[in-house]
């Protein structure tokens, strides 16, 4: 039984921009002494990647750490490996680690596949009779069983890659941290590592999991921190998490463009404002914008997308639905009401609006984007996978006679 | 709503210790990294040997053929020309003097560059630093243990026995390792911060030969000179190898006493120095 564990306690990280070159005057400082402290203070050219970031993931545990790229989870999973060390803070590590940043870093291209998987995993901690042990598998796992013998450089990227993690999942850590590795190989190979991670977890490994596929997070992570800036934004269950996430992005404002002043709500079936839908149910998206000019026939065009896979479930256009376009000039503005049957699974969505202008000359330009506009979640416990929700009933009786006799 | 965490007080919780207190740290953990990872330095040398002979014909051969082209050069100019009077055969002279200054210059060459070319690694896995100049040392050693075998062939040719200060030689080995792992350490972590290090070193590393008597004796320079020249370990510890194994007695005893007690102190402080620069190397780099 693995019993891992991760203490994040107050940690800061500062960075340099740019190069180092004409700091030997830091250096030699540090090089004295290591108990210089550097201060809270930023020097010309430094930044925060990490500022006052604390998580804790215990054994059997699985963190999801998500935020847009320069968030600082990458920074996070690197001081836990060792490979920074912090401004200021403490963190620890107990157990041994497995390290999943680049899981083929260690691969040499001109030697061979067998001889890498020695490397990397001496690299990587393991001792010789553990690799040797556990060879056939780890070869087995990547599918490279024809190719042991082969250089590396001769490997495809997929293959590469392949190797480097089943190397890696073959450590059996305590702690295992990974970044965004799940994005190698076909879906059937990254179908098998989810597996593998699912089942470290389940014999007590401490997950941390830096990825920005919402819905690998979703259906590993117990709890997710949400980055942003270096700073924590959210930390928390996953879906309140991703959900805080989700309204990070839009209050970033996400892809939005165009637009002047803008209104977006959600209303439920009693025409309420909420984010809270029952699924069946009736729902209402009410929004109203001011187009940038004039001489507009707008139409308005509505995605519906979940926030954990960024898959679309629905998109549609008011032109489709038989809505005509409107005509306006400014200061108007326009309310555009969706009216909708939100039969959809439960989980967390966004909506996003694009208003197109049928004058323009481009008859398709995209007059503004609202991305997202709104989001809202749907509470419903019949679904057990899938995107839609098909208001399901079931009933089932025993018949007195056999199968033939039923008519 | 998920918890959002408020940023509180900025408090550093790094402990503050005293210079002694934390240098003992160091040395602990710096020789506890390199027994935990001492399986890694393993593969590390047997992969930067496989990967130098993976695409040559010769392989090893180059470990002999290097340093016996030069000594064939050299025994022309300096038996021939410049007509060099030393008590043992000139070959066997510049052949054992080439030897060792090929496993100390070859060491420091592929140490200079070795955390540079090994970027992808320094700045994606955690292992002590340490381990890319000590597999450059080794992988060193490795190609002088080859090409002596190539002295002993000179020996017998020549009729030079070997006689029992043989049994020193050990210690030869051990002092050269220990001045030319501290080099490399100071090498390799220079060549991180500034590149200079790789262009400066190639420059120096000639005038250092001459300065050494790899293929004269260096007692032909008198003088102040002289007595610079034997500040350096080099000179001392070459000689050392020529007496245990050439002449058939002990080193000299207080030049060679002077370049151990020097080798050790450059590998304490350069590892020591390497230790503590080793966590700002990832960022740099």
């Amino acid at each position: 039984m693995a019993e891992g564990t991760i203490v994040f306690d107050r940690v800061w990280k500062k960075f340099r921009r740019g190069e180092r070159h004409k700091s030997l005057r830091d250096l030699l400082p540090a090089l004295v002494s290591r108990t210089v402290r550097r201060g809270p203070a930023l020097g010309d050219e430094e930044f925060w990647a990490l500022r006052n970031v604390s998580f804790e993931v215990r054994p059997g545990e699985a963190l999801g750490i998500i935020g847009a790229n320069g968030a600082g989870k990458s920074t996070a999973l690197k001081l836990l490996s060792k490979i920074f060390r912090t401004t200021a803070g403490r963190y620890m590590v107990k157990g041994r680690v497995g390290s999943l940043i680049e899981v083929a870093a260690g691969f040499h291209p001109d030697l061979t596949g067998r001889e890498n998987v020695y490397l990397q995993g001496a690299i990587l901690g393991m001792k010789r009779t553990e690799i040797a042990r556990a060879f056939d598998q780890i070869v087995e796992f990547a599918g490279a069983g024809d190719f042991v013998d082969t250089p590396v450089k001769r490997y495809s990227s997929g293959m590469n890659a392949r190797l480097g993690f089943s190397i890696a999942a073959h450590l059996n850590p305590d702690v295992l941290l990974i970044d965004e590795i799940l994005a190698v190989g076909d879906m059937a190979f990254q179908e098998r590592c989810f597996d593998r991670l699912q089942l470290f977890r389940q014999s007590g490994a401490a997950i941390a999991f830096v990825s920005h596929n919402l819905k690998a997070i979703s259906s590993l992570c117990d709890r997710v921190l949400v980055l942003s800036r270096g700073e924590v934004h959210a930390y928390g269950p996953t879906d309140e998490a991703i959900a805080a996430y989700a309204e990070l992005l839009r209050r970033d404002g996400g892809t939005t463009t165009g637009i002047g002043e803008s209104r977006v709500e959600v209303l439920d079936g009693t025409g309420r404002a909420t984010q809270r839908i029952a699924a069946g149910s009736r729902m209402t998206v009410r929004a109203v914008v001011a187009p940038p000019r004039g001489d507009a026939a707008l139409v308005c065009a509505m995605r519906i997308r979940r926030l954990d896979s960024g898959e679309a479930v629905f998109f549609t256009t008011s032109s489709s639905v038989g809505c005509p376009p409107v005509a306006v000039e400014p200061p108007m503005a326009v309310e555009v009401v969706w009216d909708l049957e939100a039969n959809l699974a439960r989980g967390h969505y966004a909506i996003e609006l694009i208003f197109r202008n049928r004058n323009a000359a481009y008859g398709r330009e995209a007059l503004m984007r609202l991305n997202p506009a709104a989001l809202f979640e749907i509470n419903e416990t019949q679904t057990e996978q899938g995107v839609v929700y098909l208001n399901p009933r079931c009933r089932a009786t025993a018949l007195d006679g056999a199968v033939e006799a039923v008519s | 709503m998920a918890q959002i965490v408020e940023t509180s007080a900025f408090t550093p919780d790094l402990p503050r210790t005293g210079f002694f207190a934390a240098l003992r740290d160091d040395v602990a953990e710096m020789l506890g990294e390199q027994v935990q990872y001492r399986e890694l330095l393993l593969q590390m040398c047997v992969r930067d040997l496989r990967v130098r002979y993976k695409q040559s014909v010769m392989g090893f051969g180059w470990a002999i053929f290097m340093p016996l082209i030069n000594t064939i050069v050299f025994s022309l100019v300096f038996a021939r020309v410049a007509k060099i009077q030393t008590s043992i055969p000139y070959p066997l002279f510049a052949y054992c003097g080439l030897a060792a200054w090929n496993f100390f210059a070859s060491s420091l060459r592929f140490s200079v560059i070795s955390l540079t070319t090994n970027s992808q690694l320094v700045t994606k896995v955690y292992f002590p630093r340490e381990i890319f100049p000590f597999a450059s040392v080794l992988v060193s050693l490795v190609d002088f243990a080859v090409s002596s075998v190539v002295l002993l062939g000179m020996m017998a040719y020549y009729r030079v026995p070997l006689t029992s200060a043989v049994w020193f030689l050990p210690i030869v080995v051990i002092v050269q390792i220990a001045f030319t792992s501290g080099m490399s350490l100071l090498l390799a972590a220079g060549n991180l911060y500034y590149r200079d290090v790789k262009y400066l070193f190639e420059v120096i590393i000639v005038v250092w030969m001459f300065a050494t008597s790899v293929i004269y004796p260096i007692n032909l320079i008198d003088g102040r000179l002289h007595l610079l020249m034997r500040l350096n370990p080099m000179t001392p510890i070459i000689d050392a190898y020529r007496s245990v194994l050439l002449r058939g007695e002990l080193p000299s005893a207080p030049s060679f006493a002077a370049a151990t007690v020097m080798s050790f102190v450059v590998l304490a402080v350069a590892w020591t120095v390497f230790h503590r620069a080793e966590f700002t190397f990832a960022e740099t780099i």
